[in-house]
């Protein structure tokens, strides 16, 4: 009787939940907006959709890796790192637009998933902490980006690039925008129906548990860290073709940003929740707020601030909330 | 038969009790030398152990949080923080009072180093009374702390420290000795005692190895949890205290590379990531490896930003051997 | 005895933990030295009652009453500067400092603020040779074998000036001759008007110490008797609240082929050694022994979860070798891990997925790389129903269910897909009674449906009264195989101590 009374309370928090995620970023916003009217024009609202997006995909990668209880520190480095060399890369070819684009692409792709076997490997096959795994390969990966151009951009694309990746529309709606959702849509369906996605899931809630039942646990966190670190390439490339520029500084503070949002969209840091909708969720808030104290003309210092301060809140509201249903 | 196995065993114990590290520096130490004798030359050797100092009193605060189990990511951004505060307290106070030099270095050290030790505290009582993740809360108030600290100078150095605090402490000697080694070896010799002799030492490693038991046992865990979070606070402090002294300024850009080189000291200690184990000595060990490496790097020219590089490839490196040599693997 | 003082007297204690009550206002007391034994299976509140007492449990309700003084919020620390000592069944002892330094541990002698070793070294020698039993000072905790871990325990409850000592079956893992040792200690505790909460559902102890017993079933009281006069039968009815015979289920065991067969076992990590035995299609074989004898490490190791270091193993007739616990689920071998928390469960996950998980590789489920998500919640539904999980709440997150229900959803995932051998490990560990007999029947089902079954337990009765054959294990061997009507209590608990070794075949 309990627990029917309970579960029903409980399933209408659930149906709820993504919406009520979405209650701070709308706070935050309508604050905003009274204080700088700016906030809600046409503009700055395509604008912060296509940041949202662009922050969404790598929270997504970021949130893949902790539903199995891991995190990858790296993230932000591997952004700068695959900005640069798929730039680099695309530069020899820059006389056949779409062998440019062809090279830019796989590069990238590449690049991507070899940085998240690496990091897949330590974690699963050699089992170390992730968190050592990823500082170790996010200082790796800060001496190759910065070496390799000694720090400058690389610039100088071919107009096809730019097209493709950034300034076609579809139904009026930003090409990044289309390209991003589609992806999170497969992410979704993978997380929710594939065999793949559960076992992640059951990883994260106990990994011993997922061994006990049959599950290959290595192959599948080898899988978790290759693919968030592909879904990082991805925007490293979009994001790399909206600059038309390779940028070694893209990511600097990628991995706090990431993890902020996840926690933020309601992923749990032990591992075992969360999903595309904490992706979308958590992204939309860190950008109402940046693009917020941006209008509003607040120091990027103080947004650093800001940023740790809504983290540590952040995590304090994320232990209640889930030890509330589990003690 | 049973003979070779206990050579093997005996072996890989003495490498896993810092045989292994020590083999590496002697190793290093003799390559290099073989290609570039100066790095056994007197300069070069006070050079590298006044890096070895510095290097340590960080990593002592990090090994302790890394015994009860966490790892202290903010100690890079302390660093810094401790630098501008030192050099604008500092500054203050000279005005105040301009005849008292002596009295203002010491207070203006004092309070940086109270301030960090507080935010330290914060920190442990974020991850002890609502236990929350070590390397969140301390990565997050990485951020705070940064935020503040550009907020502040906007990242321009601070100047106007006297010369008795640049040059006399920061360049200084103690009867012929670097005054930040003798810093360095004081604060080591503290840790070590503190591990070794007081009941406070064995509350930490048996927090960090059973906080339940320990619990039971009566060790107010909070506290002790608490507590060592601060004592990091203030190891960074100091850390940011003696560089301000020998840059001459107070910068807000220093000391980012001090997590992962005192994470890695720490673990090439022996520190175990499980938490529970970590001697003092033997962290100093670590970072003199890793302080040898740079040395031996710059010496053979080899370019200054491959050695985050290094860096990264020596931490997964020791973590594999630990796990290697300790046997310590778990199916699936 | 009776006119004794009261030293602890609690009244209507109460604590709930998520949707179940630990304990229902419950009556306690113990007087200046008396032996107070309190029985109960697990799971019916003994722990908590012990953790309410020592300040690790704050109850919702209740008076706690020590030694006249009412307390209100009791904290560890607190109970120990008021006397209040507990060995508890997981270890409180620190593995990475020595025997000694746990003795200290917390109460340590210093001299301005240094550890004063010299002064400590001598406390503690002279309190070992008081003691009467040996103890290795210098050791690592982490290098003792179980048992003396056990004496280093109580003789840490022990050291340092006790008025209650807590005991919460300290004799799991002792040998006899070192029970012997204990129960003369115990003796002479008492006689400094000590009192002793005594934790222990053995007979054997109970008739020799108590003064008292105290029985709890489902977190409630059922009776406080006098130990002199009280029959097993009479406080085993009490604990199960059922006549004994209702409580095992019949069972026609029809032995055929050897579905099981392991010669010559050994793990690497030496906790099982040359261990051989088999099951047959249709019957449940017992695997009994103390705690830490390895017994349950056999499951482990042919289900690929620990790592072998010798032997064979054969199904069904043909040699396999183990590789993981993917390769035997799909050789038809299923295991139950004793430990629901590290092994058995994703706890924020739903009861679905987590009864789903061993069988994901199935065609009708996920074979193809995609789920099938309405045949899978259809199956799940049908097993949890033959399991009588009740309320059947599918979506539900497995950490909102009590025990009973929880080891049913790991039963789940075994009957989710078409298994010939399970092995069975601690299957009623900390469960209610209903329960229990609902896993017997299933227990049966599985056996008389010609199963091949091996059930580890550690509850002798369920053993004796659910096996058609049994094994017995002592410091990780085989040391006897018992048949037919050698199955009796006394033939088990004989060789529980590895005195006889007879032809194991």
């Amino acid at each position: 009787m309990a627990d029917t009374l309970f579960s029903s309370h409980l399933a209408f928090l659930q149906r709820l939940g993504p919406l009520q995620r979405l209650l701070p970023s709308i706070f935050v916003f309508a604050g905003f907006a009274m204080y700088q009217p700016t906030v809600i024009s046409t503009g700055n609202l395509w604008n912060i959709a296509i940041q949202t997006s662009y922050l969404a995909i790598f929270t997504m990668g970021q949130v893949i890796v902790l539903l199995t209880a891991g995190l990858d520190l790296s993230i932000g480095l591997t952004v700068s790192y695959v900005s640069i060399t798929a730039a680099l890369a695309m530069m020899q070819a820059v006389d056949s637009p779409t062998l440019a684009l062809l090279i830019f692409l796989s590069t990238g792709l590449m690049l991507g998933a070899v940085i998240g076997a690496f990091n897949g490997f330590f974690v699963a096959v050699v089992n170390i902490n992730p968190f050592v795994v990823t500082l170790a390969t996010f200082n790796i990966l800060l001496a190759l980006s910065s070496t390799i151009t000694d720090g400058f951009p690389v610039s100088g694309f071919p107009p096809l690039i730019g097209e493709a990746l950034v300034n076609t529309e579809i139904f009026g709606i930003p090409i990044p925008i289309v390209i991003i959702a589609a992806l999170l849509l497969v992410v979704h369906i993978l997380l929710s129906r594939s065999v793949f996605g559960r076992s992640l899931y059951l990883i994260g809630s106990n990994r011993r548990m997922a061994f006990t039942a049959g599950i290959n646990v290595r192959l599948h966190l080898l899988g978790a860290y290759t693919l968030c670190s592909a879904l990082a390439a991805i925007g490293a490339l979009l994001l790399t073709a909206r600059a038309g520029s390779g940028e070694p500084n893209f990511g600097g503070s990628l991995a706090l940003e990431t993890i902020a949002a996840a926690v933020i969209g309601g992923a749990r840091l032990r591992g075992g929740e969360g999903g595309v909708a904490s992706a979308i969720t958590g992204a939309l808030f860190v950008t109402v707020l940046s693009n917020g104290m941006n209008l509003a003309r607040i120091d990027g210092y103080i947004q650093q601030f800001s940023i740790g301060a809504i983290i540590i809140l952040s995590l304090i509201v994320d232990r209640y909330s889930h030890s509330n249903r589990s003690s | 038969m049973t003979m070779g196995v206990s050579t093997t065993i005996r072996i890989k114990r003495f490498l896993a009790n810092g045989g292994l590290v020590l083999l590496l520096i002697a190793g290093i130490v003799f390559i290099t030398y073989l290609i570039q004798p100066r790095i056994l030359a007197y300069q070069n050797v006070i050079n590298v152990l006044r890096n070895t100092a510095i290097l340590s009193i960080i990593s002592m605060g990090q090994m302790l949080v890394m015994i009860v189990g966490g790892f202290d990511l903010s100690v890079g951004v302390l660093v810094a923080f401790a630098s501008i505060e030192t050099a604008i307290v500092m500054g203050w106070m000279l005005q105040i009072m301009p005849d008292l030099a002596p009295l203002a270095i010491v207070l203006s050290v004092l309070i940086a180093l109270g301030t960090c030790g507080m935010i330290g505290m914060v920190n442990g009582m974020l991850v002890a009374v609502l236990s929350l993740s070590p390397f969140l809360v301390t990565l997050a108030m990485s951020s705070v702390v940064a935020g503040v600290t550009f907020y502040i100078t906007k990242g321009i150095p601070i100047y106007g420290m006297p010369e008795s605090f640049t040059i006399g402490f920061g360049r200084g000697f103690i009867f012929g000795v670097p005054t930040v080694i003798v810093i360095g070896l004081a604060t080591v010799l503290i840790i070590f005692a503190m591990q070794r002799f007081t009941a406070f030492g064995r509350h930490v490693y048996a927090v960090g190895s059973n906080p339940v038991a320990s619990r039971q046992s009566g060790i107010g865990v909070t506290r002790t949890l608490m507590l060592i979070y601060g004592i990091s606070g203030v190891t960074a402090a100091l850390t940011g205290v003696i560089l301000t002294a020998r840059i001459g300024s107070g910068q807000s850009t220093i000391g980012s590379s001090f997590v992962l080189e005192s994470i890695a000291a720490a673990v090439l200690g022996g520190v175990s990531l499980m938490g529970g184990s970590g001697r003092a000595e033997r962290v100093v060990a670590g970072a003199l490896f890793l302080s040898i490496v740079s040395n031996a790097m710059n010496l053979l020219r080899i370019d200054s930003k491959f050695q985050t590089l290094v860096l990264g490839a020596v931490l997964i490196a020791a973590v594999c051997a630990e796990l290697f040599l300790k046997g310590r693997r778990e199916r699936g | 005895m009776a006119d004794a003082p009261k030293l602890l007297d609690m009244t209507s204690i109460t604590k709930r933990y998520g949707p179940s009550l630990a304990l229902d206002q419950v009556d306690f007391d113990l007087r200046a030295g008396e032996i107070h034994v309190l029985f109960g299976e697990n799971g019916a509140g003994k722990s908590t009652l012990i953790n309410v007492i020592t300040g690790n449990v704050k109850p919702e309700a209740g008076k706690y009453i020590l030694e006249g003084a009412p307390i209100s919020d009791m904290t560890p620390q607190q109970a120990r500067n008021l006397g209040i000592s507990a060995v508890f069944q997981e270890f409180s002892l620190i593995p990475d400092l020595s025997v000694e330094e746990n003795l200290f541990l917390g109460r340590e002698k210093s001299r301005s603020g240094f550890l004063n070793k010299a002064v400590m070294h001598r406390e503690a020698q002279d309190f070992v040779k008081k003691l009467g039993f040996e103890i290795p000072l210098e050791h690592q905790v982490s290098d003792l074998p179980r048992a003396q871990r056990q004496m280093v325990e109580i003789a840490k409850a022990l050291f340092g000036k006790a008025r209650i000592l807590i005991l919460d079956e300290p004799t799991a893992s002792l040998t006899d001759a070192d029970a012997d040792i204990l129960f003369d200690l115990l003796a002479d505790v008492k006689a400094e008007g000590i009192g002793i909460i005594y934790v222990s559902h053995r007979m054997r102890e109970i008739r020799m110490l108590a003064d008292r017993v105290t029985v709890l079933r489902g977190g409630k009281k059922v009776a406080t008797v006098d130990g002199t006069d009280i029959t097993e039968d009479q406080l085993v009815e009490m604990m199960v609240g059922r006549h004994v015979g209702e409580l095992y289920p019949k069972i026609t065991h029809q032995p055929d082929k050897v579905m099981l067969d392991i010669q010559h076992l050994s793990s690497a990590d030496g906790n099982v050694r040359d261990v051989s035995l088999n099951v047959r299609s249709g019957e449940i074989v017992g695997l009994a022994g103390l705690v830490g004898c390895g017994k349950g490490e056999v499951g482990r190791l042919v289900f690929g979860l620990d790592e072998i270091a010798s032997g064979r193993v054969s199904i069904d007739g043909s040699e396999v070798t183990v590789k993981s616990p993917r390769s035997m689920l799909r050789k038809g071998v299923c295991y139950f891990p004793a430990d629901r928390g590290t092994d058995g469960l994703a706890f924020n996950r739903p009861i679905r997925e987590n009864a789903s998980a061993a069988a994901l590789d199935l065609k009708s489920i996920g074979g193809s790389g995609w789920l099938h998500r309405s045949s899978e919640a259809s199956k799940v539904r049908t097993v949890l129903e033959k399991l009588h999980v009740r309320p059947l709440l599918p979506e539900q997150l497995v950490v909102q269910f009590s025990g009973g229900n929880r080891q049913k959803v790991m039963l789940a995932r075994g009957l989710m897909r078409d298994l010939k051998i399970f092995l069975f490990d601690e299957p009623t560990v900390g469960i209610d009674v209903g329960a229990k007999v609902e896993i017997y029947e299933l227990l049966r089902d599985l056996a008389q449906g010609g199963a091949a079954i091996l059930l580890v337990s550690s509850e002798l009765p369920e053993i004796l009264n659910l096996s058609n054959r049994i094994y017995v294990m002592h410091d990780g061997e085989v040391v006897r195989h018992l048949e037919g009507k050698t199955r009796t209590e006394s033939e088990v608990l004989k060789s529980f101590f590895g005195r006889e070794k007879e032809g194991v075949t």
